[in-house]
């Protein structure tokens, strides 16, 4: 058995697990008020603070570092990577310390807290398929304007979580399996996984299918001609696409079961509306295919939108065709987390090296 | 129906923006089929499209005349469709209202608003009927396809209708059956690609190929994420009218390469240039993502993968999407466009009583 601890930084808490193997022995959160927070000048600034209240709630806990086999962190807005288990090194220490990242977010620092825990006990320290996980091939970052490239922008650690949970389910290493996996949330991505690597997939933000509360992919010329129109400012565009499209601009909310409860009611607009979004999805998933140049190992449908059983059924109903279709409804970061070390410690998986 | 025995004389007329194509078919089988050129020069005397109308009826007539020795009486006659209101695949009798749309450009300015006007025009001149055939906005599309993110903004159905229909009919008559009563996914390669779903004899879903849907193209940028393309516009780097010539025209290979011409950049890619390379390879796999996202619509019951137009040419494009997408279905290839040859068919449909002519009405309010 393994004990693992996860640290999950997020912007308004500190969230934090124990794991033996996969299981959670306890699950805890400490939270921050804004005005806490509004006090320090930048995210790196808060580290002090919430290395402190770590330490003190593993002490609550009885949990002793020297007793662990790993500590594992949810990566940040690193530089683009490869999927993976990564060690926690001095060159990742270095990059985020120095702003050499994507993006400013409190998720930076779950390494820093990582290694600060692991420090001197000799247990290693891993982050897992951060967000900014980019494996996508070239040609598929090309669009018709130079001026415009695809980007990978996914729930990385969500997508390989379950990747590694399909090739488990299917007694196949992920390294050997061609997968597509969609990933239902308020945004969806879907991606075509070739032997492990997410070789293609849509952008959560800005491409096709809509989703709950984004517009996806629009006819170009309809929006070019939207955007000079002088009817709308561009955060107004935006918030149509990003916000207030895909469901809540059809329904007047992106809750599906509200939107299923609707549906039993009559209403047949909302029966019209979400059986388009899962005709969206079935044919963005059937596209991935043309990435793997095979049909696929598995389908598997993963996020929150796999709760809802209209919506489940109105894809399958497309995809049925291409092979068995996995359900693992919901995402669970924590266990995602623990489950990427766990691949490490078990050796499935090779942990990777961050790149200099 | 008129139920004259045949064999049938038809004019067929296919104005483009350039040139006119004139043909003269008796049942099938070409008498004569030429390409008139217009210059510039010639074409800049006349403000809007319409105002060509007799500039190239007189060009028709003189092509006519050197094949007076030929046929004796012309049946009929069939123009290429333009820009209309929506309707059903079929051929259409030309009716007052279309004229109208037509001639005020109700739906869009384009070469091909030519077609019926001149058919009509030579149809009074010969005392005969005129017709066109599954002009591009030929709209069979199931309700689910046309919902889109935003409520306010449909799925419009624009694509090559005559070829696709035509090249689907043939397929099936190769197969040994009847287009009726086949599943099909048709890909249209030329300057505009696309990819229609023709469920049974109908085009359920299919990107619009005019204005940005689908993969890019030679000179079309076809779908763009969308965020992006909103912050292009707003950059102030370019205008309505340079962001919609990005869209069509001046997107695709013609963005990336200068050119649109195939063979050109199939020269660059064998003397090394790796670019010209990446591009053609992200275009096949936009093209082949396309191709596989219209196997859900069918359920993945599809019966064959027909490919077709200009670029069908292309051995080694055809070659990539066959190793893309041959988990769908068999794949034909029909290489290059029959306009011509689908326009006498439809026309020809319709004169043996195989066929009923639809009467197009004009679209209330728009």
């Amino acid at each position: 058995m393994y004990r693992i601890l996860v640290i999950n930084p997020g912007s308004t808490s500190t969230k934090a697990a124990l794991y033996s193997d996969s299981h959670p022995v306890w699950t805890d959160s400490i939270s921050y008020s804004s005005e806490c927070l509004a006090g320090f000048p930048g995210i790196l600034a808060q580290f002090d603070m919430r290395w402190n209240d770590l330490l003190k709630l593993l002490d609550r806990k009885q949990t002793a570092v020297s007793g662990l086999d790993a500590v594992v962190a949810r990566g940040g807005p690193f530089k683009p990577l490869q999927g993976g288990v990564y060690r926690v090194s001095g060159a990742c220490l270095d990059d985020v310390k120095n702003g050499r990242v994507q993006a400013d977010h409190i998720s930076n620092i779950g390494v820093i807290l990582a290694d600060a825990l692991a420090g001197e006990s000799g247990v290693p320290a891993y982050f897992v398929d951060p967000v900014s996980v980019d494996e996508m091939s070239d040609m598929a970052r090309l669009t018709g304007l130079p001026e415009i490239r695809r980007i990978s922008l996914a729930h990385a650690l969500n997508i390989r979580a379950v990747g590694r949970k399909a090739a488990a389910l299917l007694d196949t290493a992920m390294e050997d399996l061609d997968l597509v996996i969609a990933h239902l949330g308020g945004g969806i991505s879907v991606c075509a996984m070739k032997q492990g690597r997410m070789l293609d997939v849509t952008n959560a933000n800005e491409e096709a299918p809509f989703s709950p509360e984004r517009a996806g992919t629009l006819p170009s010329g309809q929006l070019v001609r939207m955007c000079f129109s002088g009817k709308y400012s561009q955060a107004g565009i935006m918030r149509k696409l990003t916000r207030e499209g895909g469901l809540v601009a059809h329904l007047g909310t992106s809750d599906l079961r509200l939107i299923v409860k609707k549906i039993e009611a009559g209403d047949g607009h909302a029966q019209a509306v979400l059986q388009a979004m899962a005709f969206q999805i079935g044919k963005t998933i059937a596209s991935m295919a043309a990435m793997l140049c095979r049909l696929p190992d598995a389908v598997v449908l993963t996020g929150g939108g796999v709760h809802c059983g209209p919506l489940v059924s109105g894809i399958r109903k497309h995809v049925d065709f291409m092979g068995p279709v996995l359900l693992f409804p919901g995402e669970n970061e924590m266990e995602a987390l623990a489950l990427g070390a766990l691949a490490v410690l078990r050796g499935e998986e090779k942990e990777r090296e961050y790149p200099a | 129906m008129r139920k004259e025995a045949g064999p049938f004389l038809i004019l067929v007329i296919n104005p483009g923006s350039t040139s006119t194509k004139i043909a003269l078919y008796r049942d099938l089988e070409p008498v004569f089929d030429e390409t008139v050129r217009h210059s510039a020069q010639d074409l800049s005397r006349f403000a809007r499209i319409a105002d060509q109308l007799e500039f190239r009826f007189a060009m028709i007539q003189e092509a006519l005349e050197r094949y007076r020795d030929s046929y004796r009486k012309i049946h009929a006659v069939v123009g290429r469709g333009g820009l209309l209101a929506p309707v059903e695949g079929g051929v259409y009798e030309v009716t007052d209202a279309m004229l109208q749309d037509l001639r005020e450009a109700r739906y869009g300015q384009h070469a091909s608003n030519l077609g019926g006007i001149l058919a009509q025009r030579w149809a009074e001149h010969l005392k005969v009927k005129a017709y066109i055939v599954d002009p591009v906005v030929v709209d069979e599309m199931e309700p689910v396809a046309r919902i889109s993110g935003m409520p306010e903004m449909e799925r419009i159905s624009i694509f090559h209708a005559l070829n696709q229909k035509s090249v689907a009919r043939q397929a099936a008559e190769d197969l040994g059956k009847s287009y009726a009563d086949l599943n099909l996914i048709v890909v249209h390669l030329g300057g505009g690609i696309s990819v229609g779903v023709h469920k049974k004899g109908r085009v359920v879903d299919v990107n619009n190929a005019l204005n940005g849907e689908g993969p890019f193209s030679p000179e079309r940028s076809g779908g763009l994420p969308a965020g992006q393309l909103v912050d292009l516009c707003y950059s102030g780097r370019f205008t309505h009218s340079q962001m919609l010539r990005k869209l069509t025209g001046a997107g695709g290979l013609v963005a990336y390469l200068g050119t649109q011409d195939m063979l050109e950049v199939r020269r660059r890619i064998s003397s090394g240039d790796a670019h010209a390379a990446q591009v053609v390879d992200a275009m096949a796999y936009q093209i082949a993502k396309e191709i596989g996202a219209c196997s859900t619509v069918l359920e993945g019951r599809v019966d064959a993968v027909v490919i077709t137009g200009g670029l069908a040419q292309d051995e080694q494009l055809v070659g990539d999407l066959k190793g893309r997408i041959a988990w769908i279905a068999p794949v034909l290839v029909y290489a290059g466009e029959r306009e011509m040859l689908a326009l006498a068919q439809g026309c020809l449909a319709v004169l043996t009583g195989r066929e009923p002519a639809g009467k197009y009405q004009a679209s209330l309010g728009h």
